[in-house]
């Protein structure tokens, strides 16, 4: 062990370089090195197998540009991510609002509302992909029989118009939960004399959310978006699993279209291209999101 | 201190997925391996399809090579297209693996020959026998690269339990095809169960009816797409995928085929709530095991036309097995498939997956279900799977596609086709 | 805002309770389907099962080899874990420590892999750990694991070690400790709280990941639960019964987990993201 020492910063004594080499080692073997290679793959016409490939230059960034199932699997990324973005956070804010209380049941429903979380994508998958099992009989169309609404029984995930909702749907219940925890951080740190202070001078409980709760609350929001923009916009494991990007193109998205590029099609080199393209628009996205929820937290 | 883990996986059920048509659902995942890994032996990894053949040639060869052993394992058709193709882009390829013949996907024969991934089987007697139909199948550029034990066909399977009951018979034309479902309908038996959320099921039909629409009338129409002088939108498809709506729209069709995946088509069939299904005879196993017997089930070559004469098959050889031009045991890998290659051997692998033999010493050994279809075979009445004279591999996912938006009513017959069209013009 | 139990904090109560009922229909309608066989499932789908066959459940067991992928995504989940938590607090450690430009670009660089897709590099890896002979096997998952984890990790522990005045381990260092010394005996439990984040956020994250143990290990005998419960589901999709018993026995394990350590779980997910 080195027993240079050096000031760090904040007046520390500065640990030494052997501390940050291990991690440094595995991170740059396993993903800095080959995401270099990766990405130099985008730039060649490489089918993933076999020696031959060459340099083409930005052709496939240009096929990208008037690639219609690539540009309807961006349009279906975009739908899903606002989608799951707006739908679970406000619900996980309400199942938050609402354990947040005097409540009996409380920690139960906390309880029950999170289990899901801890769950793996591809069993939660299965699990909706038979209650939206299109029998009349079975799952969601069986239950919604059986309360007398028969009449809105689906092909949930048959129904083009329809698939891509009841995917987002079982994102957003396995992950309210999720969101309901963060908020419940936030809210256990709003200070209860505020409140109190608020009753007393006759603010009802939708002014007091609007002017206390909410404005304190704004991190937790900032963490809860960009969480979910960056799940939606990556989403992949739930849509191969329930739907394989179908039926036809309604449900494909960015990651899917990249993955069957690279294996159903052979196209590793546009597969590739695709997926530098995601990484820069998930890093953009969430570097624009950041700079304005930060801003709107210091400004409340 | 690993193998204190390790436990054989179970050996899963004949799979289902079938010979011929390549891509399937969802990304479905491994079979189980056979014996531990070692130097020795030769390792093998099949398709789901195909296990019942392979694994009898394996073994048999090994009870008469002493020195010889093996490991084999199998995948779904899809899975071949992500732990396989990592596999071979990684340069680790198995000695021996499960290749589809012709062109059309991303696993197939003349993709895989192109990037120099197949050990060449020419100098083998056996390639001498290949029916000239069928060379473009197995050869690219002159030379062989996979061996097939022969040709799976595509038809109907019926229940004929739910025939008896609505007193109907198999149709040899359209016309009476509709008549059958019709009188099925009325008798509140689903006519054609179609599964078409999984994606491989989607193209069946069109491939039951194309021969007749397309080919009967116009041979030489892949030529003439390759040369860019006939085009899907144009031909016989047309009349082919407004059949398929068609018997959407008479109601033939079980409630939602869109959501509705292979297995439920199968079972469907296999109780008798519906009557039939547009089926390659390599999953007959799958839906005999969905019947309570065996007999319950019967083949019949689905007719496109009124015109009988017209009515030709599709009949495509299955997927295969090919050498691995990275192969450090590619001696014993040739010599294995040479063996694979005599007679006796094409025909019981054949007969354990319900497909006709290649060729044959005598009278072949054929399933009795495929009696229908050996006319067809001999006449010269049969067009391979569509998708093996497809150039890229992009044709066959975007008709996965199409069918499915033109079932769930997003397109039509010709944006359907028209995207076809695009897929194949883009380069291989 | 411990407001008194009122009446309208009773209908509130009601209405949280029929939210809870309406979002466990799912898994009632999974469990029912476990606990039938297939004559009640035709007959009766969402009434409780009558009498209740637990047959499915021993099928599914030895149909997926679910006894034998638990050990698996047991051992793989734990040692990447324990891997993370060491390698990613010594490095936030150092990079939270030492100001300088190198280091502050070195940070950059880990934050960089939290928004990498994993998809870029996936070729390229997997020829890297065929190369090195770990296709197959727990070390390769477990290297990629760890690779893949530490921005994350990193990101998490060097925001917590910032908030930590730096007394503690100058004392220890004057006393004439090592550095190593100093980080293992002053450091490190300091970083509990956040320890507890990182091991949970890792452990349900690594234990659940489906896609690349299914590259990695498919048809190695090393399969992982989910790429197991896949592989299961896939091959008898038809077998409702079946099919959901398997998945319940899946869920299971890590359901109870959670049962038991709730607490520590819900905050590990909720206080570990305040960054």
């Amino acid at each position: 062990m080195t027993t240079v020492r050096r000031m760090g910063g904040r007046g520390g004594i500065a640990p030494p370089w052997m501390f940050a080499v291990p991690a440094l080692l595995v991170y740059a073997l396993v993903m800095l090195y080959p995401s270099i290679v990766g990405a130099g793959s985008a730039f060649t016409d490489w089918s993933g197998v076999g020696e031959e490939r060459s340099f083409v230059g930005l052709e496939n960034f240009q096929q990208l540009l008037h690639d219609d199932q690539a540009l309807g699997a961006l349009r279906n990324t975009l739908l899903l991510t606002v989608a799951i973005v707006v739908v679970q956070n406000g619900l996980g804010l309400l199942l938050a609002l609402g354990v947040h209380t005097t409540i009996k049941s409380r920690m139960v429903l906390r309880v029950i509302f999170f289990a899901p979380v801890v769950v793996s994508p591809v069993m939660v998958s299965f699990l909706w992909k038979y209650v939206y099992n299109p029998a009349p009989d079975a799952g969601l169309n069986a239950a919604l029989g059986a309360v007398g609404l028969g009449a809105l029984r689906q092909d949930w995930l048959g129904n083009p118009s329809l698939a891509i909702w009841s995917v987002a749907f079982t994102v957003i219940w396995q992950c309210a939960g999720y969101s309901m925890v963060i908020f419940l951080a936030g809210l256990e740190g709003v200070p209860p004399e505020l409140h109190e202070s608020a009753m007393v001078d006759g603010a009802g409980t939708v002014a007091r959310f609007r002017h206390i709760t909410w404005p304190l609350l704004a991190p937790a929001v900032t963490i809860n978006v960009m969480l979910s923009t960056v799940g939606g916009l990556t989403l992949f494991t739930q849509i191969i699993a329930m739907t394989n990007g179908g039926p036809g193109y309604a449900t494909d998205t960015l990651s899917t279209v990249l993955y069957k590029q690279a294996f159903v099609f052979g196209k590793f080199g546009y597969s590739t291209a695709v997926a530098l393209v995601l990484a820069i628009f998930v890093a953009a996205v969430s570097f624009v999101q950041i700079g304005y929820l930060r801003k709107r937290e210091t400004a409340a | 201190m690993a193998s204190v883990f390790e436990r054989p996986v179970s050996r899963r059920r004949l799979l289902q997925l079938a010979g011929g048509v390549t891509a399937a659902s969802t990304l479905a995942a491994c079979g189980g391996s056979s014996s531990g890994s070692g130097g020795g032996q030769l390792k093998v990894i099949g398709a789901g399809s195909q296990e019942a053949g392979l694994r009898k040639a394996l073994e048999e060869y090994k009870a008469k090579n002493a020195d010889f052993d093996f490991n084999l394992s199998f995948s779904p058709a899809d899975q071949l297209q992500t732990s396989l193709r990592a596999q071979l882009a990684a340069g680790n390829a198995p000695d021996l693996h499960a290749v589809y013949p012709g062109n059309g996907s991303a696993m197939s024969m003349v993709q895989l020959s192109k990037a120099k991934l197949l050990g060449d089987l020419s100098d083998q007697a056996w390639t001498q026998k290949i029916p000239t139909g069928f060379k473009g199948a197995y050869q690219q550029d002159g030379k062989t690269y996979i061996f097939s034990p022969g040709t799976s066909v595509l038809g109907a399977i019926y229940n004929k339990k739910a025939f008896a009951s609505a007193g109907v018979e198999p149709p040899t034309t359209w016309s009476e095809l509709l008549t059958v479902c019709e009188t099925l309908k009325k008798k509140g038996i689903v006519p054609l169960a179609l599964g078409a959320q999984t994606p491989w099921v989607t193209q069946l039909i069109n491939y039951a009816l194309v021969p007749g629409t397309v080919y009967a009338k116009q041979p030489d129409f892949d030529d003439k797409m390759a040369a860019g002088s006939a085009s899907f939108a144009g031909s016989g498809w047309a009349d082919a995928m407004n059949k398929y709506l068609e018997l959407q729209k008479r109601g033939y069709f079980n409630a939602n085929p869109n959501g509705t995946t292979y297995e439920q088509a199968t079972s469907m069939v296999g109780t008798g709530k519906a009557a039939m299904a547009v089926q390659v005879s390599a999953v007959l196993q799958a839906y005999r095991a969905a019947a309570p017997k065996p007999d319950d089930l019967g083949m019949f070559p689905f007719p496109a036309t009124d015109t009988v004469a017209d009515n030709w098959i599709p009949g495509g050889i299955v997927v295969g097995i090919s050498v691995s031009a990275k192969s450090k045991k590619a001696d014993q890998a040739r010599k294995f498939i040479e063996f694979c290659a005599q007679p006796d051997v094409v025909n019981a692998w054949a007969e354990a997956v319900a497909c006709v033999p290649l060729y044959s010493e005598g009278e072949a050994k054929v399933d009795p279900v495929l009696k229908p279809f050996l006319p067809y075979l001999a006449d010269n009445k049969a067009v391979p799977f569509m998708d093996q004279r497809w150039p890229n591999a992009e044709v066959q996912p975007t008709h996965f596609a199409v069918v499915q938006e033109l079932l769930g009513g997003k397109t039509t017959v010709d944006g359907a086709l028209k995207k076809m069209d695009e897929a194949y013009r883009k380069s291989a | 805002m411990r407001t008194p139990y009122r009446p309208r904090t009773f209908v509130l109560e009601l209405v949280m309770v029929a939210v809870a009922v309406a979002f466990l229909f799912p898994v009632y309608a999974l469990v029912t389907l476990a606990f039938k066989d297939p004559g009640q499932i035709a007959n009766a789908p969402l009434s409780p099962p009558n009498p209740p066959s637990v047959d499915s459940f021993g099928t599914a067991w030895q149909s997926a080899s679910l006894g034998s992928a638990l050990l698996n995504s047991t051992l793989i989940t734990v040692t990447s874990v324990v891997a993370l938590i060491v390698l990613g607090s010594l490095a936030a450690y150092f990079l939270a420590r030492r100001a300088s430009r190198l280091s502050y670009s070195l940070y950059i660089l880990f934050l960089v892999g939290i928004i990498l897709p994993f998809q870029l590099g996936m070729i390229p890896l997997y020829q890297l750990v065929n190369d090195l002979g770990l296709l197959g096997t727990y070390q390769g998952m477990i290297l990629f694991y760890t690779g893949i984890q530490l921005p994350f990790t990193v990101f998490l522990y060097t925001g917590f070690i910032r908030s930590l005045p730096a007394d503690y381990t100058n004392a220890a260092l004057i006393d004439g400790a090592s550095h190593l010394q100093a980080f293992r005996h002053v450091i490190f439990p300091l970083l509990r709280p956040i320890t507890g984040t990182v091991l949970i956020l890792n452990a349900v994250h690594i234990w659940n990941d489906f896609f690349t143990p299914l590259l990695y290990l498919g048809g190695s005998g090393r399969e992982t639960v989910p790429v197991r419960i896949f592989a299961f589901v896939n091959e008898y999709t038809s077998d409702y019964g079946l099919v959901a018993a398997g998945l319940v026995l899946a869920a299971l394990p890590i359901l109870i987990i959670f049962l038991l350590l709730q607490r520590y779980v819900i905050r590990g997910f909720s206080s570990g993201l305040k960054g």
